[in-house]
């Protein structure tokens, strides 16, 4: 079996001790800056971007990883706990899990939480060890006009599953389209809106902006808030779940896994998404809908599970295509690229350990996160106590060390501050910058492949629609249009959205 | 984590405020009083980086000083030429680069904000790469001639990789093209290994690339070789004769990497490093480490490179107005 072959590499390279250490780091500050809200995995990972670059690839990815998925666990913690969400993923969580902590049943919740995270965790590892190989195969078959084909399907998946209204995610989108052309191009060596500027001869880098929209921005944005939190003081002896609580989860937990697992893979499905659903799903499927809101247990099982498992399989389009399916996965590639490694469907082939070591520590991982969490909740909730003033400051020192670093550049610290106030007129504004930097990713390869499958097929479009995976890939972003304009699809996005 | 880069961080820290403090060696007296950098101008990993970081240990050894390599990527190494073009000019800040795109960009960007020959003052040669010629398994040619005439009998079929708009590789299949009356498609890619790849899936179907990046594929059959650059074949390919063999023009192109430093250094400045520069290319595991990396060591003086860069300005500067690549 090559699939236990493969699983085989991916553990040896998982288990080594430098691998596991990195991967413990990683599960630990994703744990952390899962607590504390207002720090999400993406500024995390695009800060701790240019420290990876003296560590081996798959150290460096399994570290990065960690963070991302970690950050999975820490969220639903403070949820529980305080009602503050760490992660935009655990909004859910903070509906039935936080009810239960006030009726005095944090433990259970804690535990049903960390529970169907490991679960879908597991799960999602082998739905990612299956589906990678095919995907890896059909990969292989992948030129300049499937890329854009495929590259096409992604924007407009990214688009059309943001949450949010869809004519700002579409705005943000072109956006990012129209700043990913600032710099030489590729295909004629033409030097387009960089003002005679060299820093810009190569594009805007992608670290400064996200940095800079997401990070920095949400900082100035919580500057305004008062800092209102309130810890429910619990008495966390009583962890265990009963074996009713048990009974009532496990379907939850394997429907949100499922939900997650499918979800996940789409480019541009975000984190909300997949725990949302989960929960609309398990409020229908309920006999007594009732309950949800007032401390159902399902109501905690089914989204962490579904945002955990989501988490982990937005990696099946990167590592098999090299396609990131949100921005966290973008700052991946940038990581792989910082490695000397071109992402790719051939990074399967040519790179199988990093691959499968990614893939299997995924699964340590998440072991560890069980182990960790459940004895460190007390810890996790003083951290909570740390004063912004404090926490603040450092951040925004580590994120004007972290950009200066990508290529010794201070330009790039201006464009960070600059993407800043940008961002928090973004959010002044309610739009998403994710969107924006998905076009700023896609934007420039999406005009490189098409413009070279031209040139390759003497200016022939058609060659579009003959090639059967470039058609095939059209053919989906066509039923996806044609679904997202139907009045049905329209009223349950709402609906979804609204919950 | 980020421990090793933290900690060289901290050791070059430290070094740099104690420097002044330490007595130098008095050979280095006069010359070397503060640390010296090499200024890589692409990312960290490429040819030049890596002879960077080979180099930086033994003249810091012979100067008295730290060497420190600093990575300064962006705009087809213009960034990093232009920061040590207007550096002070004692010889302690240095620039390594493929000497190809040092003579190209005069005539690819005419706002190049450095002079090449007057801001630059070379040390010398570093190392020499020959180019691989090599083609997709779906071509129907095994050797140069037989590549000849299928492009010939096919105008416009034959799909040329190259590295990015102006790169060495790039002009090298213009001038190819021009001079063995051929026609094929420039199909430009973001970097070489973009381009191998690229001619691996038979998206295009030959490239003109550095031996150390183009052997590898060659060697497992998924590229066929057809030429070499160079005066003699390659111990790996023996079966796959030189350009000068086959009768092809630009029988020397390839990777040249020099060492420079700002122009206006002084001379003895400028002969002393180029001294030091050629003791350590002396040294036989730098001469293996060189060769590994798919090339032979070329001591020379700085008037060798100071020649080579002039007569490279001027023809491949011809080749590029005659084919009309702009980059602006």
């Amino acid at each position: 079996m090559e699939l236990f072959d493969n699983l085989l590499l991916g553990l040896s390279t998982a288990l080594q001790w430098n691998n596991l250490f990195y991967c413990l780091i990683g599960v630990v500050i994703g744990t952390a800056i899962g607590v504390l809200p207002g720090i999400g995995p993406i500024p995390t990972v695009a800060l701790l971007l240019p420290f990876t670059f003296g560590l081996a690839p798959a150290s460096a990815l399994i570290m990065l990883a960690g963070i991302f998925y970690g950050a999975q666990y820490g969220g639903s913690t403070t949820a529980i706990l305080v009602n503050v969400p760490g992660e935009t993923s655990s909004v859910v969580t903070c509906l039935d899990g936080h009810e239960m902590a006030k009726q005095g049943r944090a433990g259970p919740a804690l535990a049903i939480a960390a529970i169907s995270s490991f679960f879908a965790g597991t799960v999602a590892t082998i739905v990612i060890a299956v589906l990678a190989l095919p995907l890896g195969a059909l990969a292989l078959k992948f030129t300049a006009v499937e890329y854009f084909s495929l590259l096409v399907l992604g924007l407009f998946a990214a688009v059309i599953l943001a949450h949010g209204s869809v004519s700002k995610s579409l705005a943000m989108v072109f956006l990012g389209l129209l700043i990913g052309t600032v710099g030489i191009d590729v295909n004629s060596g033409v030097a387009r809106m960089t003002f005679g500027v060299p820093a810009l001869a190569d594009g805007l880098d992608f670290v400064p902006v996200a940095m800079g929209m997401f990070g920095l921005a949400e900082i100035i944005a919580n500057l305004e808030r008062p800092a209102v939190r309130q810890v429910v003081s619990q008495k966390l002896r009583d962890l265990v779940p009963s074996r009713a609580d048990l009974k009532a989860a496990f379907p939850a937990m394997l429907r949100g896994t499922f939900i997650g697992s499918a979800l996940g893979v789409l480019p541009g499905g975000g984190a909300a998404l997949p725990p949302f659903t989960a929960y609309a799903l398990e409020k229908k499927l309920a006999k007594d809908p009732s309950r949800f809101g007032k401390g159902a247990i399902e109501g905690v099982a089914g989204p962490e599970a579904a945002n955990n498992a989501g988490a982990q399989t937005s990696f099946i389009p990167l590592l098999t295509l090299g396609i990131p399916a949100n921005a966290l996965m973008a700052l991946m590639i940038g990581a792989l690229m910082m490695q000397g490694i071109q992402p790719g469907p051939q990074v399967m082939t040519e790179q199988p350990e990093l691959v499968w070591g990614v893939i299997a520590s995924m699964w340590t991982g998440n072991l560890m996160l069980l182990i960790i969490n459940l004895p460190l909740v007390g810890l996790w909730v003083s951290m909570l106590k740390i004063p912004y003033r404090l926490l603040f400051p450092a951040i925004v020192l580590f994120c004007c060390i972290g950009t200066y670093g990508i290529s010794n550049s201070a330009f790039n610290v201006w464009l960070m501050l600059g993407c800043a106030v940008v961002g928090y007129f973004f959010i002044k504004v309610g739009v998403e910058p994710a969107p924006l930097l998905l076009g700023l990713v896609l934007g420039p390869q999406l005009e490189e492949n098409f413009r070279r499958a031209m040139q390759l097929a003497d200016g022939d479009p058609s060659v579009f629609v003959t090639r059967p995976i470039s058609a095939l890939l059209l053919a989906i972003v066509a039923i996806m249009l044609l679904a997202m304009l139907s009045p049905a699809v329209l009223k349950t996005r709402k609906r979804a959205l609204a919950e | 984590m980020s421990l090793r880069i933290l900690k060289a961080a901290a050791a070059a820290l430290a070094l740099s405020v104690l420097a002044p403090a330490l007595a130098p060696t008095p050979a280095a007296a006069q010359s070397f009083d503060r640390p010296v950098r090499i200024v890589v101008p692409f990312a960290p990993g490429g040819t030049s980086d890596i002879l960077a970081r080979l180099i930086a240990p033994k003249l810091s050894e012979a100067v008295g000083q730290p060497v420190v390599v600093e990575n300064k990527p962006g705009a087809a190494g213009n960034i990093g030429a232009d920061a040590v073009a207007k550096a002070r000019p004692d010889g302690h800040t240095l620039l390594l680069m493929d000497i190809g795109s040092l003579a190209i960009a005069p005539s690819l960007f005419p706002d190049l904000s450095y002079n090449v020959e007057a801001d630059l003052a070379p040390v010398g040669m570093v190392m020499f790469g020959p180019y691989v010629l090599a083609v997709n398994p779906a071509v129907p040619a095994k050797n140069v001639a037989e590549l000849v005439a299928y492009a010939k009998a096919n105008p416009g079929k034959l799909a040329v990789a190259n590295s990015g708009v102006g790169a060495l590789n790039h002009i090298t299949a213009v001038a190819l093209a021009r001079d063995l009356g051929i026609e094929w498609k420039n199909v430009p890619y973001k970097g070489g290994a973009a381009a191998s790849r690229a001619v691996v899936s038979g998206e295009s179907t030959v490239i003109i690339n550095g031996a150390t990046a183009t052997l590898p594929f060659v060697t497992n059959g998924q590229l066929v070789g057809i030429a070499v650059t160079g005066d003699e074949r390659l111990a790996a390919l023996p079966n796959v004769e030189t350009f000068k063999e086959a009768k092809l023009p630009l029988s020397d192109a390839g990777t040249w990497q020099g060492l420079l430093t700002t122009g206006k250094t002084p001379p003895e400045v400028v002969a002393k490093l180029n001294a030091e520069l050629n003791k350590i290319l002396a040294l036989p595991e730098i001469k293996e480490k060189i060769a590994e990396q798919g090339g032979s060591v070329r001591p020379g003086s700085p008037e060798n490179v100071k020649t080579w860069l002039a007569t490279n300005i001027k023809s491949w500067g011809d080749i590029v107005r005659a084919a009309d690549i702009k980059t602006n």
